[in-house]
């Protein structure tokens, strides 16, 4: 019932900061050359980047789209 | 390699901050597919590109002495004495010099990679979390499978009376390589200060 309430902006918006958070982690992850870069990537960037795909994927299921005269 | 995924992050954060100021871009179709590709298939590109590139990084061996408790077994590699066998392997490139320790120490198994990042992982949690051990060891003992992987078939190990002899338990693991007496010089990293070291022409 939540999810149903919720937007597709509101998503939106939190898939793509977890995606931003996880890939900023990624590129910090590829650019420190040691074992725990490795701890970076796999626990921080792909759990992150994994949360904002399935958010994205949940949205596309539960969302309420705006109708049709009220977006923008 | 690294450059190219670099640029594919960067490209997908730039789509996800797009849609992250302005949520709403995504009324016609093809505003759709932009939002399907920037929070979903360029994400999975990402992370796909992203653990290619750690796992092949972790087949290095400047990756496998970054940590602290492996340094001395990377010296181990200088080491002037045609008994030690890691040294002799890398010094005389008969393995890779750039993934030396892969190339002995690596599981070559369909999961074998994957078991040697966990091992690798539970490594890190002692190092950071727990505490290391006193002693480095590897968890159920050097299998002779490893040193087969190039030996096994090769002339010059085939041809030797005494491999011959014992080939069978060579080849079951029952005899060990390198605790049986026979070529038991391996990293031997608490004798490395009473040691001469060969140093490469730069």
């Amino acid at each position: 019932m939540i999810l149903r309430a919720t937007g597709i902006k509101q998503f939106f918006r939190v898939s793509s900061a977890l995606i931003i958070l996880g890939l900023a982690a990624e590129i910090l992850s590829l650019l420190w050359f040691h074992p725990l870069a490795f701890v970076l990537f796999a626990f921080v960037g792909v759990s992150l980047i994994g949360l904002g795909i399935l958010v994205y994927l949940v949205s596309l299921v539960f969302a309420v789209f705006p109708p049709a005269g009220n977006r923008g | 390699m690294l450059g190219t995924l670099i640029a594919l992050i960067v490209l997908t954060m730039v789509l996800a901050i797009v849609f992250l100021v302005r949520p709403t871009v995504t009324v016609s179709p093809r505003e759709k597919i932009l939002a399907f590709m920037a929070l979903f298939i360029l994400p999975g590109l990402c992370v796909g590109g992203g653990m290619a590139t750690h796992m092949q990084r972790s087949e290095q061996t400047r990756f496998c002495i970054s940590c602290h408790a492996m340094t001395p077994y990377g010296e181990s590699l200088y080491v002037d004495d045609r008994q030690y066998i890691p040294a002799a392997h890398f010094q005389n490139h008969r393995i890779p010099v750039e993934t030396a320790c892969y190339a002995c120490h690596a599981d070559y198994t369909i999961y074998g990679p994957l078991k040697d990042k966990l091992q690798g992982i539970i490594r890190i949690y002692m190092q950071y979390v727990s505490s290391p051990p006193q002693m480095i060891s590897i968890r159920g003992g050097y299998s002779n499978l490893q040193c087969l992987h190039c030996h096994g078939g090769a002339r010059s190990f085939e041809a030797d009376p005494i491999h011959q002899a014992i080939m069978d338990t060579l080849k079951s693991n029952q005899t060990s390589c390198i605790s049986s007496g026979c070529h038991d010089t391996v990293h031997n990293v608490a004798a490395l200060s009473q040691v001469k070291f060969w140093r490469p022409v730069q």
